[in-house]
């Protein structure tokens, strides 16, 4: 993508590994590091460079803990993540809904 | 908003696709419902005393209707839960979970005849969870941790079981009983219900 539409999208989670954390989360109160692996078929790198930039922005929060000694790292949407979620699915709407109106008046 | 192009356009449909393919596969990753499991746990426990009072462990006459009882329940709350988050009942996820535990249990139910008749029933307690735990250690690749390590502590009080058949009873108990209700109640907490 990169048209002038696209460039208005909220670029952090327009990524398809970001989008996917935000969206498991939105379905899901509370994910661990490895459901969130599973779900989204990511690779451990990947997905943790991708969660530390959601967490960055407060799109996030990462709660460290040991689960039978072990590290474990769950993760939960924040009010703000949800927000920017709804509104990219606006915007996604929205893009399909001028596409829309553009293909009946033509 | 600029017009759109046709590639925008395909793009927001896949997106869109994407976001609840996601959703669901994350929603049905948790669909085991955890009250479904707290209710279980329960039945567990009251099956546990009622074979107690009438003392015998592996009574076939309470255990079979708390069996018949369980699934009834967890099916029901499993349902509930999919339909509280929009999600399919009989999705994916759910699918290869049933396939994958139903040989085990299968296998438990043919042998709780074949050990009752043979006249071995102290065997039957440490049967039933073994098997169990192997059916929910296999289905639970396909859900949370918790669901994994449910199994395997229930694989574990088994091999206890049929080590010391003595303990059977309580054995059962701390199993269909204890594991399931705090299993259950970590779902609830921290999986939405």
């Amino acid at each position: 993508m990169g048209s002038s539409v696209t460039d208005e999208l909220d670029r952090l989670i327009h990524e398809r590994v970001r989008l996917g954390i935000v969206s498991a989360l939105a379905a899901d109160e509370s994910l661990s590091f490895g459901d969130l692996k599973k779900i989204l078929s990511a690779t451990d790198g990947n997905l943790s460079v991708h969660a530390r930039k959601l967490e960055e922005a407060g799109y996030i929060k990462a709660t460290k803990g040991f689960a039978d000694r072990k590290p474990k790292t769950e993760f939960r949407l924040t009010t703000k993540g949800r927000r920017a979620l709804e509104n990219y699915l606006d915007q996604m709407e929205a893009i399909l809904s001028v596409a829309r109106d553009a293909l009946e008046r033509a | 908003m600029t017009i759109p192009t046709h590639e925008d356009q395909q793009q927001a449909q896949e997106t869109l696709a994407y976001i609840r393919r996601t959703m669901e596969s994350a929603s049905t990753f948790t669909a085991v419902s955890g009250w479904g499991l707290v209710g279980v746990g329960l039945v567990g426990l009251l099956a546990a005393w009622l074979a107690s009072s009438g003392g015998t462990p592996s009574d076939l006459r309470v255990w079979i209707p708390a069996a018949v009882l369980s699934v009834t329940l967890a099916l029901a709350a499993n349902a509930y839960k999919a339909s509280r988050l929009r999600v399919p009942v009989w999705s994916g996820a759910v699918r290869k979970m049933v396939w994958v535990m139903t040989p085990a249990i299968a296998a438990g139910a043919i042998l709780t005849f074949a050990l009752h008749d043979a006249g071995v029933a102290q065997l039957l307690p440490g049967t039933w969870l073994a098997l169990y735990g192997a059916g929910v250690s296999a289905g639970g690749t396909f859900s949370v941790r918790a669901i994994r390590a449910m199994g395997i502590t229930f694989l574990l009080l088994g091999a206890t079981a049929l080590l010391r058949p003595d303990l059977g009873l309580a054995l059962l108990a701390v199993g269909f009983g204890g594991v399931h209700l705090g299993i259950g109640l970590d779902l609830v907490w921290r999986h939405g219900g």
